[in-house]
């Protein structure tokens, strides 16, 4: 594995020992007693929940436009109102509905990015931990390619090729975000197969199909649920990176990404503009890394430093 | 650790380029002019770009034949004394004396002879073609006489002259190359360029030889820097933390703030640019069957509201446009032509009679201001039309728009700066590859229109052409554009409509 | 020793020949070049000139081996926008873009490692804590926001520095602790946990029971046991840095090459891009390589991979 240089939650991820089948209530008892676990796993709670309930929260429609009313401060400033909490934008829409329906959009780029970067990379990983030898050679070497590309910048080159929109936007971040669960599935399929039962299941003819989806699979889900949270803060905030260079999702869909990059123009002078979705985008990210830290220290225990 | 080491100082050594002499402070304490701008000419050569940025520097560095004063309407005398047409082919000018270039070397009728000569051969590769397409050749006549051969009958040729085609230092250029040229240019305009870094900027410095009683006056400014900075918002932290005195562009919001900071000017001019709707009316694109009912088209156009728009987005001397083309423009009017006012319910009723009463999904390309482009999508959605914006370059928007695969294009036209209403309608009604219209009647009105000699029969085809426009809602004008310039109040500075900043007539105050 | 190294060399020369690939195939889907180099202005009968004269009409594969063998000796073709060599062009820019990497690998490193090295000795305290919170804040902060943030308050409000372009040294201060910033997270990591495990050593632990004060085991014989994975992490991160430098050179616009290479992008470009991309990829895979070498001189067990 010398050839892939891991990061650091890479390193964190591998630590993972050979799972094992942890007695629900210790995991339960454990998650209950880290501190960040809890504080990130309640803000994603809450910020999961209000996505959902958006369509019936959300005081006004996230896309009608009145310019009339544009550039509203948020309530808390002098020339506020509570008609619109957060304020308006540069179209007059309501800031606070933008903002929940945006986070939709920011959790789908998150979890469809990571659904199909997850299952390419865990792929890739789990054949090349299980066959080993040749195969395991040609996955190091695609994802010693993978990694040698500047990934914002083929980011950007493809999303300019498939056309900026939501779809062209997950289509590229899935297709380029593989690698880690390549590189941690690789390590943790490796050690899996090594166990005994593997060995005995071989011998009693099970299919490799089977084996893999029903021997293997589960017990590298731990290790796999921890990088698909960091990978899903990681295409979350590529996403906003992308749609800052213009080349992300597309007006008037409310991305959190595309708020900021909108709201960079009022920086100066209207801070609230861009603030308000870039506190909102730093929370998703920073809640999802501290669940993610946090179930790799609790599905680990003995790890933990 | 060895290698690391070499890393460390190899990193030392960086660090010691880096802190090369800070460029001083920009302003009038120290006589230099600092402006800035979103984009490069690819090539400081005039004749191998086609940016404004390249034109402003063009403008600074190099002398026309002739100079068109804006103020009178009238051409007056620039490198040309005097210039007349034997006839509609061919045109004899007497060069200036006395003139030189920066490099010293005396300006006469072989440099004028050599660059226009050279411009029109087809391995120069000028970049618009259209500025020299025009001329056939050029020859020496006399010590200072200088005649040109037209291709055909050209009445425009004196505003070229006094526009894109500038004269270039035979002698300098045949030395060092059209490479050599962008890297230090040489002319015998007001500034002269000190230094040209791409992805940077330009410097330049006053030419104090520049030559007595030019129409363009004495430049005051003793320091120009054109510096590129891509991103407006770092625009304007540099202009208010005085690392820039100029900056243009300044979208309406940002122009009104800064109008409250104490050390700076904001002005803010009307532009010949348009914005307008194109509608696919022939309902090539996918998907834009709907767009082949008229009736649908009137409900786009009633569905925008234009005036809030121009109130509240585009501001800044900006007005609402109801003709495709720019209402002071020669023979545009909007007389006749229908009032499409904001009706949200009729639009909606417009849509249902045409068979649409849940609206449809389309697809919308924009290549500039997202934010209008957005609120148009936006009024489009609150009649039940589902745009799905589209944001491209240009170039690449406009071929996708000749293959015939865009349905609504979010279109702006300029006219190139030309005062005539032939340049906006010519260039989007008469059966080219950028029209969508594709309607032969008014194909033919327009080609009627703009060969008539006779002033009032053509203003009348030019109305009842516009009004077909109207009645049909070809297209959706919007509004004029405006444009906002921010400086530094030290700083005395006046617009154009023609988007030109001449620093060369600035001054400090 | 040899012999690893030769195979390291083998796997890192094909996977530069695959990124080379990957990059002319990308930017070659890129729209019509031909029309686009011709403009926009331009009769059928030019583009067609223009396809003839650029070899725009031969086959791919023709074309690619072309460009790969003019590549390898530095000739990456003209700019279609600049019309001069690409080869110029990039190394005109390079120094910025190299200079910011440089700066912003040590600043980074000077804030990661001795926060690392505290954190593991003064391990599960608040001190601790407060190093992995500070890391999972800092993970969570976009670089564009971060970038905005420190134009807003140390150039625009406090005036100490400037605010965009190359000037001189003072230019690279604020754009480093953007680019710098994202790798503190993992290089604190990482230097944490390798001075936990050199802690735990044997050696240590004799040292310790010697009397020796702990300020001198953690400096003088933890320290540079524990900091050989850093450097070979550094080594990649800079590769990183280079990649990511995009996104910071387009909010401070600094003319480097990541600069270049977005706005190359948007004017379609792409001997320009090609060319970014495989500097880019040539110096990570250089970067690993080397790194590789060294990890397994350091410590023969990574020499078996």
């Amino acid at each position: 594995m010398t050839d892939i240089a891991p990061s650091a939650a890479d390193a964190a991820a591998l630590d993972t020992p050979p799972p094992r089948r942890s007695p629900g209530l210790a995991l339960l008892r454990r998650s209950l007693r880290h501190g960040g676990l809890l504080v990130g796993g309640g803000i994603l709670f809450i910020i999961v929940a209000m996505a959902l309930a958006a369509p019936l929260i959300a005081p006004h429609d996230p896309y009608a436009q009145d310019l009339s009313r544009r550039m509203i401060p948020p309530v808390w400033q002098v020339k506020g109102n509570w008609d619109y909490i957060l304020g308006t934008d540069k179209l007059g829409r309501d800031y606070l509905s933008r903002l929940l329906y945006g986070a939709r959009i920011s959790l789908l780029i998150g979890t469809v990015t990571v659904l199909i970067s997850g299952t390419i990379g865990t792929l890739m990983g789990v054949c090349a931990g299980y066959f080993g030898g040749k195969v395991d050679a040609v996955l190091s070497y695609i994802v010693t390619t993978r990694l040698a590309l500047p990934v914002v910048l083929v980011a950007l080159a493809s999303a300019a090729l498939v056309g900026s929109s939501l779809h062209g936007v997950i289509i590229v971040l899935g297709l380029l975000l593989w690698d880690r669960f390549a590189v941690v599935t690789r390590s943790a399929t490796q050690q899996v197969a090594g166990g005994d039962y593997i060995a005995a299941a071989k011998a009693i003819g099970c299919s490799t199909p089977r084996l893999i989806l029903s021997e293997i699979l589960p017990n590298i889900l731990n290790p796999l649920i921890v990088v698909a949270t960091l990978e899903m803060a990681h295409a979350i905030l590529l996403e906003a990176a992308l749609s800052f260079l213009g080349l992300g999702v597309q007006p008037p869909l409310p991305s959190w990404g595309l708020m900021i990059a909108e709201g960079k123009q009022y920086m100066f002078f209207s801070p609230w503009v861009i603030a308000i979705p870039a506190v909102a985008l730093v929370f998703l990210v920073l809640a999802i890394n501290l669940l993610g830290d946090g179930l790799r220290d609790v599905t680990a225990p003995e790890n933990r430093n | 650790m060895a290698h690391f080491k070499s890393h460390l100082s190899r990193v030392l050594a960086a660090l010691a380029l880096a802190a090369a002499p800070a460029s001083a402070f920009a302003g009038k304490a120290n006589d230099t002019l600092t402006y800035a701008s979103d984009v490069e000419p690819e090539n400081v050569g005039p004749y191998h770009n086609n940016v404004r940025e390249g034109v402003i520097i063009a403008r600074h560095v190099f002398d026309n034949l002739i100079f068109h004063d804006l103020k009178t309407g009238k051409y007056e005398p620039q490198l040309a004394t005097e210039w007349t047409w034997t006839d509609p082919q061919t045109l004899d000018l007497t060069i200036r004396k006395g003139v030189t270039f920066h490099n010293g070397d005396p300006l006469t009728a072989d440099d004028v002879v050599f660059t226009l000569n050279w411009a029109v051969k087809p391995e120069s590769k000028v970049v618009t073609k259209q500025n020299v397409a025009w001329i056939k050749s050029a020859e020496k006549i006399g010590d200072d006489k200088v005649r040109i051969h037209l291709v055909g009958p050209f009445p425009a040729a004196i505003e070229y002259l006094s526009g894109p085609v500038v004269i270039y230092p035979k002698a300098y250029f045949e030395k060092v190359g059209l490479d050599g040229f962008a890297k230090a240019p040489i002319g015998s305009g007001p500034y002269k360029v000190t230094s040209v870094v791409p992805g940077k900027g330009v410097k330049m410095e006053k030419n104090t030889n520049y030559w007595k009683g030019s129409p363009l006056g004495t430049p005051s400014l003793g320091k120009l820097e054109f510096r590129l900075i891509p991103d407006p918002e770092t625009q304007v932290a540099e202009l208010m933390t005085g690392g820039v005195d100029w900056i243009w562009r300044v979208p309406a919001d940002q122009a009104k703030q800064l109008e409250s900071v104490p050390n700076l000017s904001v002005l803010a001019a009307e532009t010949m640019r348009v914005g307008f709707l194109q509608l696919d009316a022939q309902g090539r694109a996918p998907g834009s069957a709907p767009l082949k009912d008229v009736r649908v088209r009137q409900a786009i156009a009633h569905a925008i509201d234009r005036k809030a728009m121009v109130d509240n987005l585009v501001r800044g001397g900006a007005r609402l446009m109801n003709s495709a083309c720019f209402i002071d423009q020669f023979g545009c009017t909007d007389k006749g032509v229908p009032r499409y006012d904001y009706d949200p319910a009729k639009a909606k009723k417009l849509l249902a009679e045409a068979g649409y009463p849940d609206g449809f999904a389309i697809e919308f390309y924009a290549y500039r201001e997202r934010e209008y482009a957005e609120a148009v999508v936006g009024y489009l959605r609150a009649i039940g039309i589902k745009a799905n914006l589209n944001y491209m370059k240009y170039a690449a928007l406009r071929e996708l728009a000749r293959a015939g695969k865009v349905p609504i294009f979010y279109q702006t036209w300029a006219s190139f700066s030309v005062a005539d209403a032939s340049a906006f309608t010519g260039a989007w009604f008469k059966g080219d590859e950028d029209d969508l219209t594709r309607d032969p009647k008014l194909t033919q009105l327009l080609k009627t229109a703009d060969t008539t000699v006779e002033t009032d029969a053509r203003l009348k085809t030019y109305e009842e052409a516009l009004k077909l426009v109207g009645e049909n809602a070809y297209v959706v004008p919007l509004f004029s554009y405006s444009t906002n310039y921010a400086f530094t109040n030290e700083l005395s500075f006046s617009a154009q409509p023609d988007e030109l900043p001449r620093f060369f007539q600035a001054k400090w105050k | 020793m040899l012999a690893f190294t030769l195979r390291r060399l083998v796997v890192a020369l094909s996977v530069a020949l695959t990124v080379s690939l990957i990059a002319f195939v990308l930017l070659h889907l890129s729209g019509d070049l031909a029309t686009s180099i011709a403009g926009p202005e331009a009769s059928p009968a030019q583009v067609a000139q223009v396809r003839q004269e650029y070899g725009l009409d031969r086959p791919l594969t023709v074309q690619y081996l072309d460009w790969l063998w003019r590549a390898v000796h530095l000739d990456f073709g003209n700019s279609f926008y600049f019309r001069t060599t690409v080869a110029s062009i990039i190394a005109e820019r390079m120094p910025v873009t190299m200079t910011l990497g440089a700066i912003s690998l040590m600043i980074s490193l000077v804030i990661a490692v001795p926060l690392g090295i505290i954190a593991a000795v003064f391990k599960g305290t608040l001190i601790d804590r407060l190093a992995l919170t500070f890391c999972v804040l800092g993970q969570a902060i976009p670089t564009f926001c971060l970038g905005l943030g420190l134009i807003i308050v140390f150039a625009v409000n406090l005036r100490w520095l400037p605010v965009s372009g190359t000037a001189g040294w003072m230019n690279y201060i604020l754009p480093s602790v953007a680019l710098g910033w994202y790798a503190v997270p993992a290089v604190m990591r990482l230097s944490r946990n390798g001075m936990l495990e050199v802690l735990s050593a044997d050696y240590i632990r004799t040292a310790r029971a010697k009397g020796l004060s702990p300020a001198v085991v953690v400096l003088k014989h933890a320290l540079r046991n524990a900091i050989i994975p850093v450097v070979a992490l550094a080594a990649v991160q800079f590769g990183f840095m280079l990649g990511g430098s995009i996104v910071v050179e387009a909010v401070f616009s600094m003319h480097g090459v990541g600069h270049l290479a977005w706005e190359a992008i948007a004017r379609n470009d792409f001997p320009v891009v090609q060319a970014v991309v495989l500097i880019l990829a040539a110096i990570y895979i250089t970067l690993t390589f080397v790194a590789d070498v060294i990890n397994a001189l350091l410590d023969p067990r990574m020499r078996v991979a």
